[in-house]
């Protein structure tokens, strides 16, 4: 089933960018190789692993290995709109229904025979403890082997040292398993591709900030989370070009993304990722823009291609969900004045520890600099219970308190 | 002999306590009882584990002794946001993370070692003196002998060996984790010696127990009371956390306390990654041992790493043919008196 969504989805786009090469298509290039991605998984054809969220994604891909971090699955049975019926299976096969649902319709998915039979796993302990117990299970579903890198929680030398032996440990284990050593210029070519990505990214996001912003909302959604797993590849510094020049060109020709900007949004953490009216009504109701997602930055510095292992493992360390509250509060801060933004929303996804434990300190965080947050109670693949009345009430009561302010 | 006065909190049994122990403060375990209102969850969020919420109402409600430090562990989501709100609530708290390894592999028992050092330095700097090698090594043989009487004693208990009852057993335990180690040391030896000898008089159904942290010793009353004779256990508040550490001489000190809590008996966040899913394989090995005719499995609400193996682990009873009753709770008594029918049932089925 999933193949064939994925396979339709990309001729579909294909035709589309095809049709009209010349008109700006980023976000389409971006879903294309998303696509593909997923054709690649389901196909049958490549070796595949299934990740933690933190995992180094250019690395395996250097290695000839399809990688993808799960939570992708789960978001993507989100879209299509089928995940209620894995989501179902899970809790029927025991998975509480208050553990995250990315990561039940996941093991949903697994046990009704749907997911790719991987050739590996491969769990991150950051960002969380849900991550390392989904991976540890299928692990035993798919009766394959399991490495697990252990993300220490700051950047300290000795920290990344850590991590960038695991990582060299993790090369070890995927060769053992592909019968291939690493190709040491493969994977060269692919930290050059991962910096050059960088770069292009991170003027897209200064690009971005501009106000108005040329993002319309919807552009930028999932981007920087998804964006890893293409990191080493051509296809991320093509879909980062694109982004560059479509925004670049549009600030110079005073086209914002949503014309009529009027609120300019954070949104904190997980998009909702099945359709849902709310961005409909943030969009026209309030002419409110998310002109920022919280993994929408650059944490990292560039990888030395001649050592790219320490690299590897301060880029992991570095996401925002890593460490205590405050490094993720200072970013998300930093994140808050450099956007310029009125607000921002925060869904806290039901069963997320590590993010919905954060609730009450984030909106502290954002307060210290003026910026009030509104804490939606939401889970962001789950529409099974999704509360639309209740959200819409919560939103005008903070779109007049924003109104108030002005 | 004279023993610490004062203490330093923790909240988890991977807690190097030899160290706390050895910088001159008495570790405090910060049991998730008490009957403060209930308040974390407006700083975290209702969703998350009400053994970390209950520390965090003790905090917030002041339901605590003086404490001179905080030591938490990185173990789990939950845990990491409990050190944020902790720090929070008490900015003024000395107050450690330590970062705990998922796996006890050769890499991990080198990092967890740096972070005991860290621990070391921090808790030395409390302190305000240099926690030397020798006072280590005194903490390890105290809480060694601690392990030991303990391990005796439960067993002895278990096994009916004792004429006594078996909340006897929490009540001891709750005492080795929160208060002088030297008096406790002092008592269990008493009571290993005092004559309790003779047949306990439980005729109940034999049940091994299961699950993160059951500290009210009310709660075996009640399990008792119900027909059930408890024989077994693997609790976090029971026998997993009694582990004595083993330093052979090679190693040094700190790194034999870092191998030897990593390799300790697992809890459900802890990763064997060459046998997935082995905490469920553990647990029947166990319940099989103690020679249980069923096992009851105490779940916290909310607790991702326990009730995501929940389905494997269930699935190694039935391999294995052991009755299982799973029980939801948040750490209180009124929790599991709620599922007091269904625990009757359960033991009847067993009886039959
Ligand atoms: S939403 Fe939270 S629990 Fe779920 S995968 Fe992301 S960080 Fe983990
Ligand atoms: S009960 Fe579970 S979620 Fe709570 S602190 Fe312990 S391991 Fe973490």
């Amino acid at each position: 089933m999933m193949l064939q969504y994925f396979k339709d989805l990309e001729s579909g786009i294909a035709a589309k960018i095809k049709e009209n090469p010349d008109s700006p298509n980023a976000r389409k290039k971006y879903a294309l190789e998303v696509t593909r991605l997923g054709t690649r998984l389901y196909s049958g054809e490549n070796s595949v692993a299934w990740c933690g969220v933190t995992a180094p994604f250019d690395l395996l891909s250097a290695m000839g290995i399809t990688s993808c971090f799960v939570e992708f699955i789960g978001a993507m049975l989100a879209s299509t709109g089928a995940i209620g019926t894995f989501l179902d299976h899970a809790e029927h096969s025991g998975y509480a229904a208050d553990i995250c649902g990315y990561h039940r319709s996941v093991l949903g998915s697994a046990k009704q025979g749907l997911m790719p039979v991987p050739d590996f796993l491969i769990a991150t302990s950051c960002p969380c403890s849900g991550g390392l117990a989904v991976m540890e299970n299928l692990a035993g579903i798919f009766k394959k082997d399991l490495f697990v890198l252990h993300v220490p929680q700051d950047e300290s030398e000795k920290n990344v040292k850590y991590l960038a032996d695991q990582i060299k440990q993790m090369a070890g284990f995927v060769s053992a398993h592909t019968g291939r050593p690493i190709d040491e210029a493969a994977l060269r070519r692919a930290i050059e591709n991962t910096n050059m990505t960088r770069e292009i990214m991170k003027e897209v996001f200064e690009l971005a900030s501009h106000v108005p912003s040329p993002t319309n909302g919807h552009d930028l959604s999932n981007f920087g989370i998804v964006m890893a797993l293409l990191l080493g590849t051509e296809a991320a510094v093509e879909i980062s070009k694109a982004y560059r020049d479509e925004f670049a060109a549009r600030n110079l020709e005073l086209k914002p993304g949503m014309p009529g900007e009027k609120y300019r949004l954070m949104w904190i953490q997980n998009r909702i990722q099945f359709k849902n009216p709310l961005d409909m009504l943030l969009r026209e109701q309030y002419r409110a823009n998310i002109v920022v997602d919280e993994l929408n930055s650059i944490t990292w510095e560039p990888i030395d291609p001649d050592d790219p292992y320490m690299g590897l493992a301060r880029r992991a360390i570095s996401i925002p969900f890593n460490g205590n509250i405050r490094r993720r509060v200072d970013h998300l801060q930093e994140l808050a004045l450099s956007y310029k933004i009125d607000g921002a929303i925060n869904p806290c996804h039901r069963g997320c520890r590590q993010g919905a434990g954060a609730r009450g300190l984030i909106s502290e965080g954002l307060k210290e600099i003026g910026i009030p947050v509104l804490n939606l109670e939401v889970d962001v693949v789950d529409p099974r219970d999704f509360a639309e009345g209740q959200l819409s009430t919560r939103i005008e009561a903070f779109f007049e308190m924003l109104d108030a302010r002005t | 002999m004279s023993d610490n006065k004062e203490y330093i909190g923790f909240a988890c049994a991977y807690t190097p306590l030899p160290v706390i122990y050895a910088a001159g403060y008495t570790p405090y375990r910060i049991l998730p009882m008490g009957d403060s209102p209930d308040r974390a969850g407006h700083i975290l969020h209702d969703n998350l584990c009400p053994h970390i919420k209950r520390i965090l109402d003790r905090a917030i409600n002041n339901d605590l002794p003086d404490l001179a430090g905080v030591v938490f562990m990185n173990s789990c989501d939950a845990m990491r946001r409990l050190a944020d709100a902790w720090h929070h609530i008490r900015p003024d708290d000395n107050m450690i993370l330590l970062d705990l390894p998922v796996t006890a592999d050769e890499l991990s028992v080198s990092f967890f070692t740096g972070e005991i050092k860290k621990l070391i330095d921090a808790v030395s700097e409390w302190g305000g003196k240099k926690t030397v090698t020798a006072e280590i090594e005194y903490g390890i043989l105290l809480y060694n002998q601690i392990s030991d009487f303990m391990n005796e004693l439960t067993e002895k208990i278990y096994a009916g060996e004792k004429n006594t009852n078996i909340s006897v057993l929490q009540e001891l335990f709750n005492r080795s984790v929160t208060g002088s180690p030297i008096t406790f040391i002092e008592d269990a030896r008493k009571l290993l010696s005092e004559n309790t000898q003779g047949k306990a008089t439980n005729e109940g159904v034999p049940v091994f127990l299961f699950g993160h942290l059951l500290p009210d010793p009310e709660a075996f009353l009640l399990f008792e009371s119900c027909g059930a004779k408890i024989i077994g256990d693997d609790l976090c508040t029971g026998s997993r956390f009694f582990n004595p550490v083993t330093t052979d001489g090679k190693k040094g000190l700190v790194e034999s306390l870092a191998e030897s809590l990593l390799l300790r008996p697992p809890c459900a966040r802890t990763i064997d990654s060459t046998i997935p899913g082995k905490i469920g394989n553990i647990l029947i090995t166990k319940a099989k041992k103690s020679g249980a005719r069923g096992a009851i499995g105490h779940v916290v609400k909310f607790c991702d790493p326990y009730l995501s193996r929940l389905p494997s682990i269930r699935e190694e009873f039935q391999k294995a043919g052991m009755p299982l009753l799973v029980l939801e709770g948040d750490c209180t008594l009124r929790s599991i008196g709620q599922q007091q029918t269904r625990i009757e049932a359960f033991i009847e089925m067993l009886s039959k």
